[in-house]
């Protein structure tokens, strides 16, 4: 399979524009030109003046935030502020809160992507050749909860992960199992938030898997099988292989969502029980509320740079082999 | 790829903007603060006043509005209702801007903040501050001067089922801290409940079921115009909090999503400390004729009964340019007559005291308790950064009753934290 370009990151050069126009004497082609490049200015003009004040701004004075104390009384007067440098960045690395809520973050991710993925790889293979009946309702029915308003599902959950009468532990209850107390003890808030999670965002990963699953071709599975290879050995060595751009994908943009996990936790146990579910995003959302803008505004950086690294590892170890 | 150096050189200027810009604090101004606004001229109101509000009173303070327009025949008043999860930004942001409407409800944790940005008119001499409950005038003084006035309140009491109780062996509400012990043990014991109280065993705003107990032993959250969170009163209040759930008295691990009101109408918790919206609650959920099966009591006692007062205040905006009429409407607002007239539109408690003789709530022996309750209530400090370090209280009471933490290093962790958060007070 080295070598093959598949659609999902590869790059087409684009043809290089022509410059030379079929233009007739010389000054006239540098008046045309001088006109061209006054239109060309003026054209990109709007979407720099946007770019440099919606965009550009926003980042360089957040990035200033970072290294000062501003605090929400200082709005008045943004820059009247101290100039701190990284005392907001190491006051983060010794808060015990923040350090937890990397923790947990790290849970969540950790355990959270991996099986995301692989659950929707399942519902795109099953959905592929598994099931032929109704397969539209099944690829509707998976897809649902990543449509669904958090607000409204929360309150669902809540119900459905109730200790005493909340369905999850009925069925538990049927096989003989005595449930937690999911959202109130500690050790189980962040299972459930993550059960939760993937249940929410599976459908978006399934749908691009079926896709992928769609561009392998039918031909590379009939030549294995001819060769005796069996179901799980093609899976093995023809549609993952196949399917690794798809993967690499899917796992940072899911990757990228999860470190920055904030509804779940937001609507469903407000980072409690004992801070078991605050996570870094959160974290830094009830910084700002508390007014302290500088340190929040760096808490934010460090989760740009922990989302960088953790993306460049991904396709490290995700990137094509040659 | 021709416009990066164009980019690159932008970021370079307008950093260094920046940086040449940021010439660090002013110093703080050591002018002593005023004591009282100037008085508001007497006569009919006159002009156009926006005021904004939050939630259920944005909704109805226009009836109110309206009786005030057709006293002052040349004021008009327009009334902006804003959403509570959206209040604090979209203030800020007004002040920050320099758009503040004339007047506004503003939650009394606010007021240290927005005192702190210079945003508020100071209270003119000639509205009285002693009409109000003292804990409920604390809550709009920052820094030893008042900023507007508390428009209504609302204060922690203890409910329990009275039928409930009786099974238990008690016709009284407990008077003192053995005697609810007592009491919710017995609930169990005898009356067959589940959990003898509800008190809440951590999560947000859990320091207002800890602080009534250790107001009521005299502790105090400030000393000396700074935190105070380690001292032995509050240790012993701390303690006792957390023999509740230690002994099994009460549930510590309490769902996310408090079931206060089904519980307690079906037993399973017939006792819990929560303020006077829980009465239309349980009646709503208990039906006819649940008002005669439970019945409210004062914060049991140690020292004294000192519950906790929150609610919202009124404020006038320094960048108001009506200010004579926007502080009249603030007068007819803490009228003694419109107070009780508040008080059956919106079941907002009154924050004067004279309104309670009004015949709707003096008639009403469970609002009697509140009204008795709210003489001595106390109010957290109106410090800008209270609510952070109250999240820290939070998080440490959290630990004390589910983990079975030490009360007395718990709250040597909060003060810790909030001597390093500090007041956050300018001078």
């Amino acid at each position: 399979m080295t070598g093959t370009r598949t659609p999902a990151l590869a790059s087409a050069p684009a043809p290089a524009p022509d410059r030379e126009l079929a233009g007739s004497t010389p000054p006239r082609q540098g008046r045309q030109r001088r006109r061209e490049g006054r239109a060309a200015i003026l054209l990109a003009l709007p979407f720099c003046l946007l770019f440099l004040t919606f965009t550009l701004w926003p980042v360089v004075q957040s990035l200033f935030m970072s290294i000062t104390d501003t605090r929400s009384r200082d709005l008045r007067h943004p820059f009247k502020v101290d100039v701190t440098g990284f005392a907001n960045y190491a006051r983060a690395l010794s808060d015990p809160t923040f350090l937890s809520a990397a923790r947990n973050t790290a849970y969540f991710v950790v355990v959270g992507v991996p099986l995301t993925l692989v659950l929707a790889l399942a519902a795109a293979i099953a959905l592929d050749r598994g099931i032929t009946r109704l397969r539209s309702v099944f690829r509707l029915g998976f897809y649902m909860p990543v449509v669904t308003s958090i607000v409204a599902v929360a309150v669902v959950w809540r119900f459905l992960l109730q200790q005493d009468n909340g369905l999850i532990n009925t069925v538990l209850g049927w096989v003989g199992i005595s449930g937690p107390n999911w959202l109130g003890d500690p050790h189980w808030s962040m299972p459930a938030l993550i059960l939760m999670a993937t249940w929410r965002n599976f459908g978006t990963a399934m749908i691009i898997f079926l896709a992928g699953l769609q561009a392998v071709p039918w031909s590379l599975h009939e030549a294995a099988a001819i060769d005796g290879a069996g179901a799980w050995q093609r899976f093995r060595h023809i549609t993952v292989p196949m399917l690794r751009p798809t993967i690499l994908f899917v796992s940072v943009t899911t990757g990228i969502g999860y470190l920055q996990f904030f509804e779940e936790p937001f609507v469903m146990t407000a980072g409690g029980p004992l801070n078991s579910t605050i996570s870094m995003s959160m974290y830094t959302y009830q910084q700002f509320g508390f007014g302290n803008y500088g340190y929040a505004a760096s808490l934010s950086y460090l989760i740009f740079v922990v989302i960088a690294v953790v993306t460049a590892i991904q396709f490290r170890l995700l990137r094509e082999k040659d | 790829m021709r416009r990066l150096p164009l980019l690159a050189t932008s970021v370079v200027v307008a950093t260094s903007a920046l940086t040449l810009a940021a010439c660090g604090r002013d110093a703080p101004s050591t002018g002593g603060a005023t004591a009282a606004g100037a008085a508001v001229a007497s006569g009919k109101a006159t002009g156009t006043i926006t005021i904004w509000a939050m939630g259920a009173e944005g909704e109805k303070l226009p009836t109110l509005a309206k009786e005030f327009e057709a006293a002052n025949p040349g004021a008009k008043v327009n009334i902006t209702a804003i959403p509570w999860d959206a209040a604090h930004d979209k203030f800020t942001t007004a002040i920050t801007a320099g758009t503040t409407p004339d007047a506004a409800m503003v939650g009394t944790t606010w007021m240290g903040e927005f005192a702190g940005l210079d945003a508020l008119d100071p209270t003119p001499g000639n509205i009285d501050r002693g009409v109000f409950f003292p804990g409920a005038q604390k809550t709009t003084e920052v820094g030893g001067t008042s900023y507007g006035i508390p428009w209504y309140v609302e204060t922690r009491v203890l409910y329990y089922r009275t039928d409930l109780a009786k099974k238990a062996g008690y016709t009284q509400a407990p008077k003192d801290w053995a005697g609810l012990k007592a009491m919710a043990s017995a609930m169990q014991a005898k009356a067959g409940a589940k959990w003898g109280i509800g008190l809440q065993a951590g999560g947000t705003g859990s320091w207002q079921s800890v602080m009534p107990f250790a107001w009521s032993n005299g502790a105090s959250i400030t000393k000396d115009n700074a935190y105070a969170f380690d001292s032995p009163q509050m240790v012993e209040a701390l303690k006792y909090y957390q023999s509740f759930f230690t002994d099994g008295v009460a549930d510590k691990a309490a769902p996310a999503a408090p079931t206060t009101e089904p519980d307690f109408v079906s037993g399973k918790v017939p006792m819990f400390v929560s303020g006077p919206w829980e009465m239309s609650a349980v009646e709503k959920i208990g039906g006819p004729g649940f008002t005669d099966k439970y019945a409210v009591a004062p914060i049991p006692a140690k020292q004294t009964s000192s519950s906790f007062v929150g609610g919202s205040d009124f404020v006038v905006f320094k960048s108001s340019k009506q200010r004579d009429t926007a502080w009249k409407f603030v007068q007819f607002l803490s009228d003694p007559k419109t107070q009780a007239s508040w008080y059956q539109q919106s079941t907002d408690l009154p924050s004067v005291q004279s309104a309670w003789k009004d015949p709707a709530l003096a008639s009403n022996a469970k609002l009697a308790t509140f009204g008795t309750q709210l003489k001595t209530a106390i109010a957290p400090p109106s410090y800008p950064t209270w609510e952070q370090v109250a999240a820290q209280l939070d998080s440490e009471v959290e630990k004390v009753t589910k983990t079975g933490a030490d009360p007395d290093s718990a709250l040597k962790a909060v003060q810790q934290q909030a001597s390093a958060i500090g007041t956050g007070q300018s001078s």
